[in-house]
């Protein structure tokens, strides 16, 4: 894995034991709002999830900060032990997850993951870039892998 | 991916939509989590009883960091939550926390109780402090009168 030391302060900072099963809730509640209220409501939901709950990387990445991003990705993909490669530069962060532990985990407990397990993951990202000189792209590179790159606009 | 760390944030925006639809789809949406919830308990707490129930927080205090007390006799669990991480996340949160967030807890184990032919008696004392204590019973007349003693007694879909 390629770790860059970031110094900076993340405005939600978990440490100690990590629930996994938490994955399994995320993905019943995504089957049960699509099936009751449609695609469109839990994009809505996964959008102020962006906007509102990670308020402080978008307005770093409002900044130019886009580091602040890399930071919260790492941090979080190390405590569920999940196997990514991360690039950062000024301009350009490409993080590539070759095993997503949340997914996996999912699977495990569940046996099939709804198809939409993976929208929290790329509606988040669109809303966090939403009204900011950054886009971010995810792209679904198959089961359990994606590549999450964020970059100015062009 | 919403880290499992933030769920608790996630689970804070899916409530606050639920709670504009309405009292009733908030309702089920708790059955559904209490359904899934059934997958990893209903049988240890068919089998098991009590001593199933505290087996599983036990599990819940070390991997969710609670600082909670529990306390397990002939006649009924104690769970005393001195600090819960689940609100104290949602408290600390640059989104505005659900009003409710407390009645959720209650809203899926009570109807997973019911069904294991026990009796909860859920004490939230306050629903901006993170702190709760449920008592779980083996005889309902022992859960009405501990009821009594509740400062902020709640409800879940099936118990009104």
């Amino acid at each position: 894995m390629n770790k860059n030391n970031l110094d900076q302060k993340l405005r939600y900072n978990d440490a100690g034991n990590v629930h996994m099963d938490f994955h399994g809730a995320t993905n019943t509640t995504i089957e049960f709002i699509i099936n009751k209220y449609g695609i469109d409501t839990m994009n809505d939901i996964f959008k102020k999830v962006g906007n509102d709950v990670y308020k402080d990387i978008k307005h770093h990445i409002k900044k130019g900060n886009i580091k602040m991003l890399a930071k919260h990705w790492q941090h979080f993909f190390d405590r569920e032990n999940a196997d990514y490669n991360i690039s950062i530069n000024d301009e350009e962060i490409i993080l590539t997850v070759n095993r997503c532990t949340a997914y996996e985990h999912v699977r495990k407990l569940v046996g099939n993951v709804s198809p939409n397990f993976c929208d929290q993951t790329i509606k988040t990202n669109e809303a966090l870039a939403e009204n900011t000189p950054y886009e971010i792209k995810t792209e679904i590179l198959g089961e359990a892998a994606c590549r999450q790159t964020i970059r100015k606009r062009a | 991916m919403i880290p499992s760390d933030h769920f608790t944030r996630f689970y804070n925006e899916v409530f606050k939509f639920l709670e504009d639809q309405g009292e009733e789809h908030l309702e089920a949406y708790w059955l559904e989590i209490s359904k899934n919830q059934e997958k990893h308990t209903l049988e240890l707490f068919k089998e098991k009883g009590l001593k199933g129930m505290y087996e599983y927080w036990d599990h819940i205090r070390i991997e969710e960091n609670c600082d909670m007390d529990l306390k397990l006799d002939d006649e009924k669990l104690e769970l005393r939550m001195n600090v819960c991480p689940s609100l104290s996340k949602v408290l600390d949160n640059d989104a505005e926390p659900m009003k409710r967030y407390c009645d959720h807890c209650a809203g899926w184990i009570g109807p997973l109780i019911d069904k294991v032919d026990h009796h909860l008696v859920y004490d939230v004392i306050d629903r901006n402090k993170p702190q709760c204590v449920v008592k779980i019973f083996k005889d309902k007349e022992k859960a009405i009168e501990e009821e009594k003693n509740a400062k902020l007694l709640m409800k879940w879909p099936g118990k009104k």
